[in-house]
């Protein structure tokens, strides 16, 4: 069996910055032993350890598509002292990546529905690993309509800039990018992802929404929902908590009973609402 | 099952001469204190002894473990998992409070999914010899009150209860049975066993101090927000000594050392006392203070453990209660809970 705290070893193959202020990359690893990729089987809303000897692990939502093959990505923003060490590496270095850990989107609940995804400033990484399967061609007949909703506080923050601008031209997407205050460049909509919500309005008939993003963006976007009639059941979210070893045994990302490394990250509000409120 | 009877004082021959054989963890007298540690030439155990001062899971689950190890090069690193020279061992005379903690951290250790094949290897490999309470050391024991008994053979692979001058020795499993041979040919019949039922029950009975562990899990429940909580923390120190003595306290931090061009990973323990266990990189900090910190400790306990589990994480060996600098009483908190 393989040994759980033991990372695959990748080169770091292609490092974009997503925006202006430079401290949200996104990093493609490639596996150097190609068998762990397929080890590494992952679903949209799993995350990864990224693993940088000498420095330690940081626990990193997977942002790319596992129709995406070949290699795995990961969009971190600048923190602590791993993500710092990682946003340091040039292309060609070898890390590791542990993984996949977690529960994931629950995909098969989402098939035959139509989706909406609401996401906030950087926490928008596992969403994009959402879309991007769900529009997968041999995917996208599994999934009704799909309508968007990613905002970011201006234009230079808004991250996969160019995967925005080409889901913008499909015709099988709603499309609502937003920005809480544009600049003299920016000719798209501005506003706040709640207000932005209540102005797209998307149904709540067959449809679940799934959402990332700030707690206050969180907090006022979660009324809109309801008053869509949007049951608690579906809306969907994903937690963050300090981890260590990510496999429920370390002790430390538990709200309740649970883990959010092991029976989390993703939960649905209503079951949410059954754990405390401890995160 | 085979069984055996052994002169009392035979025991810390038996434990010698077996090291010679095989590596030998027993109870060590240390100043005032008595330790687990491996037993050599120049160690004496020590059997007379109530319990020891910190509980034996560090045979399992050591302080600090490497987890891997790695060695930098031009391009980054190449790294492969820790050596694990883990052999055969024996765990001779724990006290059932500690070989009961044993089978609670399997639960957690030894799963399915996510095997943590460090601590399961040393488990498995390790031959859990327990010396029972025959008369309870301390006023503070409750073993009785969380699923235990003084006399149990409960994770142990053999046990050993002193009944008069004598020792009943008992081979609970094949692991133990290939013990055996160290404990002489003497049989032991059915008055041997009677005898030990009666000094059973008597050690039982002499477990004053009890507590209402399993009546506290339905009001835990329910009362997460209650005001209770807001009264035990308030003279806790959070020096984690409760939680670094517990026997079944199993929460670790990993962490990178580097020397030169290598460097190793390790896991040490950690605490769900300390206020850095939660913070995360931004400020946020989830716990942030002793008191969400103490209702972690006595939830994960008495309601996560049981909900995750089916079973209560403590064994009543009294420890935490014994030496917290402040006196804080888990057996009082549980029992002021079960009056909510």
């Amino acid at each position: 069996m393989q040994n759980p705290y033991i990372p695959y070893p990748v080169v770091v193959d292609k490092i974009i910055t997503e925006v202006d202020t430079k401290d949200i990359k996104t990093f493609r690893f490639k596996f150097v032993n190609p068998a762990d990729e397929e080890k590494y089987k992952y679903t949209p809303g799993q995350f990864g350890e990224l693993s940088i000897y000498g420095k330690g692990e940081s626990p990193i939502g997977i942002a790319s598509s596992p129709t995406q093959k070949g290699y795995v990505e990961f969009t971190v923003q600048k923190a602590g002292v791993v993500t710092s060490a990682l946003h340091e590496m040039e292309e060609g270095a070898v890390m590791g990546i542990r993984g996949p850990l977690g529960n994931s989107w629950p995909i098969s609940y989402l098939e035959g529905k139509n989706i909406v995804i609401v996401g906030g400033g950087f926490a928008f990484t596992t969403l994009r690993s959402l879309i991007n399967y769900m529009i997968f061609e041999e995917n996208r007949k599994r999934f009704g309509k799909i309508t968007i909703i990613y905002g970011s506080r201006n234009p230079g923050l808004l991250i996969y800039k160019d995967e925005l601008a080409a889901w913008q031209k499909r015709d099988d997407l709603n499309v609502n990018i937003t920005v809480d205050k544009g600049d003299a460049t920016w000719k798209g909509r501005e506003g706040f992802v709640p207000t932005v919500c209540k102005e797209v309005a998307p149904s709540s008939e067959n449809a679940v929404t799934v959402i990332c993003g700030p707690p206050i963006m969180i907090r006022f976007t979660l009324p809109v929902f309801f008053d869509l009639g949007f049951s608690k059941e579906n809306i969907i979210t994903s937690l963050e908590m300090r981890m260590k070893c990510g496999i429920g045994k370390c002790g430390r990302c538990n709200v309740g009973s649970k883990y959010v490394c092991k029976d989390g990250p993703v939960f649905s509000l209503a079951e949410l609402d059954k754990l405390t409120k401890e995160y | 099952m085979e069984k055996r009877l052994i002169k009392k004082d035979a025991l810390a021959g038996i434990a010698k001469k077996m090291a010679g054989d095989i590596p030998v963890w027993a109870p060590v007298k240390e100043e005032d204190n008595v330790f687990f540690k491996p037993l050599q030439n120049d160690v004496e155990p020590f059997f007379a002894y109530l319990n020891s001062k910190n509980a034996p899971k560090n045979v399992f689950f050591p302080h600090t473990e490497m987890l891997l190890k790695y060695t930098r090069t031009e391009k980054g690193f190449v790294f492969a998992a820790g050596e694990n020279k883990t052999g055969e061992a024996v765990l001779f005379g724990v006290r059932p409070c500690d070989a009961h903690s044993f089978v609670l951290l399997d639960k957690l250790f030894d799963q399915e999914k996510y095997k943590d094949g460090y601590y399961v290897d040393k488990r498995q490999k390790t031959t859990v010899i327990t010396l029972a309470c025959s008369e309870p050391p301390y006023a503070t024991c409750f073993c009785t009150s969380v699923d235990g008994e003084p006399v149990s053979s409960e994770g142990a692979d053999i046990l050993i209860t002193a009944i008069g001058g004598d020792c009943l020795v008992e081979f609970v499993t094949p692991k133990g049975e290939k013990l055996i041979k160290y404990f002489g040919e003497n049989k032991a019949d059915a008055a041997a066993d009677a005898k030990k039922n009666e000094v059973a029950s008597k050690a039982k009975a002499a477990i004053k101090s009890k507590i209402p562990a399993h009546e506290v899990k339905p009001i835990l429940d329910n009362n997460f927000e209650h005001p209770f909580w807001n009264t035990i923390h308030a003279r806790c120190l959070a020096c984690g000594t409760c939680t670094y003595l517990c026997p079944t306290c199993h929460c670790f931090d990993i962490s990178d050392e580097v020397k030169g061009a290598d460097g190793v990973r390790i896991r040490s323990w950690d605490s769900c006392m300390f206020p850095l266990f939660t913070k995360e990189t931004s400020g946020h900090n989830p716990r942030p203070s002793q008191k969400e910190r103490w209702r972690q400790r006595t939830m994960h306990k008495f309601k996560y453990y049981v909900d995750n589990f089916n079973s209560i994480a403590c064994v009543g060996c009294g420890r935490c209660v014994i030496n917290c600098p402040v006196n804080i009483d888990i057996r009082k908190v549980v029992e002021d809970i079960s009056k909510l």
